[in-house]
């Protein structure tokens, strides 16, 4: 068998949502407690094999790709470590999971720059006893009713401790505007039905080995193998997941790109250095209007991309701000035009120098996400909580996930230039300290750029809930529905 | 204001200085401690800080204990070491966030101290991901080193096994003992009088008997490797 590969077998075998994710507008996180252990196992049992009317089926990754009837619905379940006790899985194969997912998310809250605000001490319901979260069952719909019914379905298996609604926002966009989601790992040795992207024209990142995602299978760094739980039919071909709940501070965010605008004005900054004159010829809605169009250069310099979905990486000068859309056709090379510290460039520098050089591409993740709370009026500010429910999929939550929030994220370690440094967007910011230079051509001759470094960005998203999860194969919770004891 | 200590405070206040009561101490008084409130040996290594120049320029102090101590066992560990500088040398400049390392012979033990930025999990990892083969080789003169070798098939594992070995950096605040302690054990909400500190050292330096004073004093702040090489126009 080619390890490489995924045979037909095994596809029908993977969770869906993993290689990857639904189209489906509405999702439901149910944050669940085991108090009867054989109740559970029977629900767990009766999702594998389906036909049972009061169960939800588990979506497998071979539904999502059949020609079927399009999806209407899906579920899917992801444990804890507390949950796998409470199924009662044996303590030696307790004892095979990786370190971070045994101790949980809470306990690496200061890998994970949950301080503060974002204390775990400070979580609300269910969240604020790590231990009664047992399992997170995701299900996925067109609607609230649909989602109603397998809640109710849910309900009559596990204790229910707190439950999660959230929406796609029009034009795949999140709250603070950009259109999010565009990067995504796709997968040697999986078809997803996408164009390939092994055409050697193309700049695109590379395809990533199955191992990134899937346990049991060949990662990036080919010598190096992330611990596949035991037993065998529980570890393999399951993945972990990093599920967060972060608040998004819409109107902060919207405040300071206007309050940083007016800084770069009153410190006469050239604003044609940073191309707002350009801005409204590729965007006409902001056509002579020169204050928003700054708002709009800062905020694209922020995250590497224009709130439309535009890298910054293809425009051919910072002058000239284009339209070419969603595109992941871009690398960073020598004299990049999208910010060292940018939150896309930051978080996956793609093939771009980085100063740990063995890492390009060996942390890639998984986001699946979906924005929570009321619809945003920008005209009028309220206190309302909106945010994003996060799910962050990786095969080593410790190599990924924690890699890039410690290291990258909140420290910007991979590049000396933002090294002491945290992410625009979703860093750990604090005014008093915090940075991040834009960049800016250093004369009207475009020739070379320089750096211009804007000071007091506040934490902007602050983590309100989490947890660790493993997402075993169907083959793995079959495994935990015959577990006795 | 702190109150004046009372006669009893005083007179336990000197106990200490006193023979008789260093005698029971030893013999009598730790012991039950030990007994009734055993410690947790803490992890090894500095602890990740809400301060990003706290994360740089870390200490690792890795103590292995020598399967063969005798001055054979001793000399083949040195040997090891002497065959592969040229792979540490490439290793170390490959995951380009460590500063400096050294290998000692200490005791009955290959030491392993090196300075580091970010989070050590992420620096063990890079590492054996570039040199695996040359810890594998010292893993095979260390106690309990077949247990996580080959180190790149047990990623996961070696990384808690050097945890394990990293000697605990004793806080810089004192008091943060208490904390620490409590999260090992999972207590929240504990308060602990000041006065009881030195027993809660002492019944962790049992323990815990080798722990690093502190996580290292740095002469200036914490600047990244990849910052002095850039400075220097080494290349990073």
């Amino acid at each position: 068998m080619d390890m490489a590969k995924l045979n037909d077998d095994e596809i029908g075998n993977v969770q869906g949502n993993i290689l990857r994710g639904y189209t489906l507008p509405a999702v439901r996180h149910m944050i669940l407690r085991i108090s009867d252990s054989a109740a559970a196992r029977a629900f767990l049992a009766a999702s594998v094999t389906g036909g049972n009317p009061n169960v939800p089926q588990i979506t497998t990754e071979q539904r999502i790709g059949a020609k079927l009837p399009k999806l209407v619905t899906a579920f899917n379940l992801g444990f804890t470590y507390q949950g796998l006790v409470a199924l009662g899985l044996a303590p030696g194969d307790l004892a095979s999971f990786p370190t971070e997912f045994i101790e949980g998310m809470t306990r690496r809250a200061a890998k994970l720059s949950d301080f503060g605000d974002s204390d775990p001490s400070n979580w609300p319901s269910p969240y604020d006893q790590p231990d009664h979260v047992h399992v997170i069952a995701t299900a996925y719909a067109s609607d609230d009713t649909t989602l109603d019914s397998i809640q109710k379905q849910v309900e009559q298996a596990f204790d229910l401790r707190g439950i999660h609604k959230g929406y796609s926002l029009p034009n795949g966009a999140v709250y603070f505007g950009y259109k999010d989601g565009l990067s995504q790992p796709r997968f040697l040795g999986f078809h997803d039905g996408a164009p390939s992207r092994q055409d050697p024209t193309r700049t695109e990142e590379p395809d990533d080995p199955l191992g990134t995602i899937l346990l049991g299978k060949p990662t990036r760094l080919p010598d190096l193998k992330f611990g596949t739980p035991q037993p065998k039919q529980l570890g393999n071909l399951g993945t972990f997941n990093a599920f967060r709940v972060l608040k998004q501070d819409c109107f902060g965010f919207e405040d300071f790109l206007t309050s940083t605008a007016e800084r770069l004005r009153q410190q006469g900054v050239d604003t044609r250095l940073v191309g707002v004159e350009s801005v409204g010829l590729t965007y006409p809605d902001l056509k002579d209007k020169p204050d928003l169009a700054l708002r709009e250069v800062i905020a694209a310099q922020l995250c590497g991309r224009w709130r439309e979905g535009t890298p910054m990486q293809l425009q051919e000068t910072l002058r000239k701000a284009t339209t070419a859309g969603p595109s992941n056709q871009f690398d960073y090379g020598d004299g990049a035009l999208c910010p060292v510290g940018a939150h896309i460039r930051r978080n996956n520098p793609r093939g771009g120098e980085v100063v740990q050089r063995i890492a390009n591409f060996t942390r890639r993740l998984v986001r699946r996400g979906m924005s929570y709370g009321d619809t945003l009026d920008l005209a009028n500010p309220d206190d309302k909580e909106r945010g994003l429910l996060g799910n962050f999929i990786g095969a080593s939550l410790g190599a990924q996930f924690e890699a890039v929030m410690c290291d990258w994220l909140n420290l910007g370690l991979h590049s000396p230039e933002i090294t002491g440094s945290n992410d625009p967007l979703l860093g750990a910011n604090t005014p008093e300290t915090s940075w991040f230079d834009l960049n800016l051509w250093k004369d009207d001759d475009q020739v070379a750029m320089e750096k211009h470094r804007i000071y007091g960005l506040p934490r902007f998203v602050t983590t309100r809930g989490g947890a660790y999860t493993f997402l075993p194969s169907l083959s793995g919770i079959q495994y935990l529905s015959g577990l006795t004891g | 204001m702190t109150p004046k200590a009372s006669w009893l405070d005083s007179f336990v206040d000197g106990l200490p200085t006193r023979g008789w009561f260093q005698f029971l101490s030893r013999h009598v008084v730790v012991p039950y401690w030990v007994w009734r409130d055993p410690k947790p040996k803490l992890p090894g290594g500095p602890r990740p800080s809400p301060q990003p120049g706290e994360n740089l320029q870390r200490m690792m102090n890795l103590v292995m204990p020598l399967k063969d101590p005798s001055p054979m066992g001793r000399a083949k560990a040195a040997l090891i070491v002497a065959q592969n500088v040229d792979e540490i040398f490439a290793g170390l400049d490959n995951v380009g966030t460590v500063h400096n390392a050294r290998f000692l012979l200490l005791g009955n033990n290959l030491c392993m101290l090196s300075v580091y930025d970010g989070d050590f999990s992420n620096y063990i990892r890079d590492f054996i991901a570039t040199i695996g083969s040359v810890f594998d080789a010292i893993m095979d003169q260390v106690e309990g080193g077949e247990e996580v070798s080959p180190t790149e098939q047990k990623i996961e594992r070696f990384i808690d096994w050097v945890q394990a070995h990293d000697l605990f950096q004793v806080p810089d605040f004192p008091s943060d003992l208490f904390a620490l302690q409590d999260q090992a054990m999972r207590r929240t909400g504990k308060a602990h009088g000041l006065r009881s500190l030195p027993r809660e050292y002492i019944l962790q330096l049992h323990a815990n008997p080798d722990v690093s004073l502190g996580g290292g004093y740095r002469a200036y702040p914490g600047v990244s490797a990849a910052q002095i090489r850039k400075n220097h126009g080494m290349g990073w």
